[in-house]
């Protein structure tokens, strides 16, 4: 689905396409998260990582990109690399220059990616500290307000958009969305859906955005943003948030 | 094989076998014997497995003692009393271990009082979560030769050890309350605690059962003692002496019409009823069904009665520990006059002298309406006496019936859950941890428990899989494994360090349960509900809190999220997971009786003097109603009962049986919707089941969304005013569904619902898939549902039959709703074993008003709704005077 001219939402997957970059961009990946869980007790069983490869291989095989766009959170711990998420990383990294030939790999850290710096080399991997300008699109994770104010077009995850959906039998469904708007000083802005498995997302149509993050803050409102959501294999436009929200109240 | 035993033993035979010393005890205390003691004595000396029920206050769990407690003074008097575990003895609360603790302490000391004797002592001790570290150290030094504990802490004694040497010489094994047990996770825990022990010490026991009456006591009886290898059930015998204790009750109508008095009349009279009853009779014990009921009619009856803090208490399960045994301790000693509880003072626990029990409104189930008036009646001798009073004409049919089926002995069905992986999971952890065993061994020793003797060797597989953790690959097993697992030698045992900690500090069958926060949109706290009432909440569903309206919008984890709905009718009632479902049994009884009283009645839809027979007072006709004769019941109820089926035969010409099914379309003005009332009267459980089957299938036929309430007496189909159903949808509906597979059809339904949500957290915590406590840390309930949710979405992707998964579809399924049931009623209907009619209303029929008005039946919204029913009333009433 086309979002915005040369940016493009592959049909059924988390994942977006910027034409002029050839390159897929996606974000919050958390790696290593069953890992982290079980040592504090919960077993999951692993599922993330596979689907993450599973999702972008099929994203590159849509695309034929050579570039890929990490906006944020490939890793889940903050205070260390826990084994299980260097397991994880080593092998995704690897997947993508080898299985998947990309040419570049770019991580625009996240709140999560502390300590990943060790690693930059051995993965081969180009690290942006806090944003990544590439041809007027700005990369940023999120959970701050970027520097760079002439961008057109901005690009961030750490969000976790959904949208959640219940009908008269009492079924919930959340489907993650991307939101796609403009900021308050008219600039392009998409929030991307949360790769991780695992990460059911916040349904922005009925929460309190503005209350923790420094974006919702500063520099967006949430209730003219478009919900893209991720059916099962096809985006579907659920319109504005606020309208959603709306109905959400009837 | 199991054995129905019916001729009691003389004195002599019973007595003659016991210790001299328990003898002469025995006899100077008690003149006679109990009628449970006449068949226990003997049979347990001849070391038979047991099942006694009869009510409380028989006698019978010191009857199951006696000659326990001979055949240890024997042995004593030998000096061959060994420091071990001969008896076990194991009942659901610690309160009832309790008293168990004194009334076995107290004869033996009287007994070793008279003795000159130096000889060692039988020592009896409780072994429950409060014992204390220095209290267990000393029973490892010295073990009680009688041990009274709980399933749980059973479960830890087995997997203890050092402690479990002291059970090599086990030759007794008690299970109390046995009601309470054999119908739910905690008994099938108990049940594989049971099997496990009888493995490990190498040789059986002699079991024995008490409980209060319950149906089929063959299933009971399976339940205590299991299976052998070859498949044989294990002996033993049944000795049935709940009716050997007289019952007189009665079910009372507070007034002759209660359609139309008015609420200060009815309520008035409820409370003069029981003030009446209360002051004729020493202590009165009265049961309300709901917490919030107990604290009503505690605070009505001070204000009317003169009542005070000394004389009445309420007793349920939201009062503190302390309030609670400070009640038990009144009516111990006899200070009370009355003592009003939800559903609390159920269980055995030593209550002391109760001369009347009154039900307020019906208990859903014969024999629990049986097992609550066996609490009255000092001994066994004395009469136990109670009524249950009714307050709507639903209410009124259900009592009746009910004692009428319970004077004739026709008892509701339990059932005990069968072949649950999430405690079988438990106890595989708790066996790998005990030694190395062949699969086969593991298995069978599984198989003689009565909850997994049908267990298909592909999930017992499953469960080996799962716990050994074969779903992550090889390098995570270290981590994920709860038991080690050789596939090539077929062999499995203990892995890790943590694991034991794991079992000692996560098991049981109990959930962790906790207080739903409710929030509006504008997030503004409200107050508290439970979570079962939130697994049962639809989005548009509006009840009542504090008083005011609110209608359900979402959840979070541990939030309910609502919205303001002042002026709109309340679909469901607070106390709608409290209360206890119509069993299915009670239900039928109800069919069955609706048609034989419309039978009686057909002759008079005839008569000429109709109008006056329904307004008027016919007495003689009546009295001339064969089927109403002999039912234990008041004039009131019996002339309500009459004409609450008189308007509906005549207004609607149809009264609907267990074999035949009304239809009833209607419309809602007001509400501009369409109502289709299923007077399905097949109790809740199976309610629930066939109300969610109809409502997928007509939401995708119609391609709208479908509300629905669910009843015991039935379940109503809310529409959009739009949408018409037609005998054809109905049609095809019962044919299509024969060739489905409902269950699939569900699952797919119920995947995203909050039930599925939370009860796949009871699952999963008893399946240690979700920890409640980790390495000595407690998990919160949030917590616990949060992590929860990430692996039934994790489980889901890699297997969706994972034993987790599919147990919580199988306890959605079997135990929350009776979808075998359901589907047994649809196929009956296809074949027109069960037919059906569809009939066309513009004011609902008399016989859907407490449906269609249930969402109100609130003590808040109370008045509302009886206001709502008399106005539905007079608009039939005036539609009947039309037709003449």
């Amino acid at each position: 689905m086309k979002i915005a001219e040369g940016v493009e939402a592959l049909e059924g997957l988390p994942v977006l396409y910027i034409k002029k970059l050839n390159a897929i961009v996606c974000s919050d990946l958390h790696l290593g998260y069953e890992g982290v869980m079980a040592d504090r007790g919960t077993f999951l069983p692993k599922v993330n990582l596979r689907n993450i490869k599973k999702t972008i291989k099929k994203a590159i095989e849509m695309t034929k990109a050579d570039r890929i766009i990490i906006d944020g959170d490939i890793k889940n711990e903050f205070s260390d690399v826990h084994v299980e998420e260097f397991n994880e990383f080593y092998e995704f990294t690897k997947f993508l220059r080898e299985e998947l030939k990309l040419k570049y790999i770019d991580l625009v850290k996240g709140n999560h990616d502390n300590f990943i710096d060790r690693y930059e080399k051995s993965s081969s991997i180009k690290l942006y500290r806090q944003e990544a300008l590439m041809d007027g699109f700005l990369f940023f994770h999120g959970e701050e307000l970027p520097k760079d104010k002439d961008a057109k077009f901005l690009v961030m995850g750490h969000l976790h958009p959904a949208i959640g959906i219940y009908n008269k039998l009492g079924i919930k469904e959340k489907l993650k969305c991307f939101l796609y708007g403009k900021t308050r000083d008219k600039r392009e802005i998409i929030i991307l859906p949360a790769m991780n498995y695992f990460a059911e997302g916040i349904d922005v149509a009925v929460g309190h955005l503005g209350e923790n993050s420094p974006v919702f803050k500063k520099m967006l409102d949430v209730g003219p943003m478009e919900a893209i959501c991720i059916g099962e294999g096809e985006l579907l436009d659920f319109g504005k948030v606020s309208e959603i929200a709306a109905i959400g109240r009837r | 094989m199991i054995t129905n035993y019916t001729k009691p033993f003389t004195k002599e035979e019973s007595l003659s076998h016991l210790n001299i010393f328990i003898r002469e005890w025995f006899e100077k205390k008690y003149k006679e014997l109990t009628p449970p003691q006449k068949y226990s004595l003997k049979l347990i000396s001849e070391q038979r497995n047991l099942l006694i029920t009869a009510p409380t206050g028989s006698g019978k769990t010191f009857s199951a003692f006696i000659t326990i407690m001979s055949e240890l003074m024997d042995l004593s008097l030998k000096g061959r009393l060994e420091e071990k575990v001969y008896c076990i003895y194991v009942s659901p609360l610690r309160a009832l271990n309790n008293d168990i603790y004194k009334n076995l302490s107290v004869p033996l000391q009287e007994i070793y009082s008279q003795m000159t004797l130096d000889i060692s002592k039988v020592r009896v001790a409780t072994r429950t979560g409060d014992t204390t570290t220095k209290e267990r150290q000393q029973m490892l030094a010295h073990p009680p030769h009688i041990l009274v504990t709980t399933p749980e802490s059973l479960a830890i004694l087995i997997n203890s050890q050092r402690f479990s040497e002291h059970f090599r010489g086990l030759r007794y094994l008690i299970i109390d309350e046995l009601h309470e047990l054999a119908n739910n996770k905690r008994g099938v825990h108990l049940s594989m605690s049971i099997e496990r022990l009888a493995e490990m010490i190498g040789h059986d026991f002699v079991r024995i059962g008490l409980g209060a009456t319950l149906s089929p006591l063959e299933d009971a009886a399976r339940f205590l003692v299991g299976y052998k290898d070859n498949g044989e059930e294990r002996d033993c015998y049944i000795v049935d002496a709940t009716w050997d204790k007289k019952m007189e009750f009665m079910a009372m109508s507070p007034v002759s019409d209660i359609v139309n008095a008015t609420d200060g009349v009815i309520e008035g009279s409820i409370y003069k009823m029981l003030n009446s009853i209360i002051k004729k009779n020493k202590t009165t014990l009265i049961f309300t069904n709901t917490r919030s009921g107990t604290e009503r009619v505690v605070y009505n009856l001070m204000k009317s009665y003169k009542y005070n803090e000394e004389s009445i208490a309420a007793h349920h399960g939201s009062l503190s520990r302390d309030m609670r045994l400070g009640v038990e301790e009144m009516l111990k000693k006899g200070e009370l006059k009355c003592v009003v509880s939800s559903t609390s003072l159920e269980l055995g626990i030593d209550i002391g002298y109760i001369d009347n029990v009154i039900q307020l409104g019906s208990p859903k189930s014969v024999a629990r309406a049986v097992q609550r008036f066996g609490r009255s009646g000092h001994g066994f001798m004395d009469i136990a006496r109670g009524e249950t009073i009714v307050t709507n004409r639903d209410d009124l049919v259900e009592c009746s019936v009910m004692l009428d089926a319970a004077k004739k002995r026709h008892l509701d069905r339990f059932q005990t859950p069968k072949n649950a992986l999430d405690i079988l999971s438990q106890h595989i952890v708790g066996m790998s941890q005990n030694k190395k065993w062949k699969l086969d061994e593991a298995y069978n020793v599984i198989r003689r428990s009565y909850p997994y003797h049908t267990l298909p060797r592909g999930d017992f597989m499953a469960l080996i899989n799962y716990l050994s953790g074969k779903y992550v690959g090889l390098e995570s097993r270290r981590v994920y494994g709860k038991i080690w697992y050789d596939e090539n030698e077929g062999t499995f045992g203990r892995r890790g360090k943590l694991t034991k900690l794991i079992y000692f500090l996560n098991l049981g069958a109990i959930p962790d349960d906790v207080a739903i926060d409710v929030f509006t949109t504008e997030n503004k706290w409200i107050g508290n509900i439970e979570e079962e009432f939130m697994m049962r909440l639809k989005p548009g569903d509006v009840f009542v809190l504090g008083g005011h309206r609110y209608k359900f919008e979402y959840s979070r984890v541990m939030r309910c999220i609502v919205s303001d709905a002042s002026g709109e009718i309340p679909t469901i009632p607070p106390w709608y997971s409290e209360q206890l479902p119509l069993t299915y049994e009670l239900a039928i009884e109800i069919g069955r009786f609706r048609e034989q009283l419309a039978k009686e009645l057909a002759e008079y839809t005839k008569s000429r003097k109709l109008m006056s027979l329904i307004s008027g007072k016919p007495k003689k006709e009546i009295d001339d109603i064969k089927i109403l004769k002999d039912m234990p019941i008041d004039d009131n109820a019996r002339n309500s009962i009459f004409r609450y089926f008189m308007e509906q035969l005549l207004y609607a010409k149809a009264i609907p049986n267990d074999h035949h099914m009304l239809i009833e379309k209607t419309k809602d003005k007001e509400q501009d919707r369409n109502y289709v009332i299923f007077h399905s009267l097949y109790g809740r459980r199976v309610n629930d089941a066939l109300s969610r089957i109809l409502a997928i299938y007509l939401g995708d036929r119609y391609e709208t969304e479908i509300g629905i309430n669910i009843v015991d007496n039935g379940f109503v189909i809310i529409t959009e005013s739009g949408i018409d159903i037609k005998k054809r949808d109905i049609d095809i509906f019962l044919k299509e569904m024969s060739t489905v597979n409902i269950r699939e059809m569900l699952k797919e339904n119920i995947k995203r619902t909050e039930m599925m949500k939370r009860r796949f957290r009871y699952c999963a915590a008893r399946g240690f898939m979700v920890l409640r406590n980790y390495k000595g840390r407690k998990i919160s309930v949030r917590r616990q549902q949060i992590n929860a949710q990430l692996v039934f979405k994790a489980a889901e992707e890699i297997d969706p039959d994972f034993p987790i998964i599919k147990e919580t579809y199988r306890e959605i399924f079997d135990d929350v709703m009776d979808l075998p049931k359901a589907e047994d009623i649809l196929r009956r209907m296809s074949k027109e074993e069960i037919t059906y009619q569809l009939i066309e209303t513009t004011v609902p029929s008399p016989f859907s008003h407490n449906m269609i008005t249930f969402g109100e039946a609130d003590i808040v919204m109370m008045k509302d709704r009886r206001k709502h029913i008399r106005e539905l009333h007079k608009q039939v009433m005036s539609k009947i005077k039309k037709m003449f």
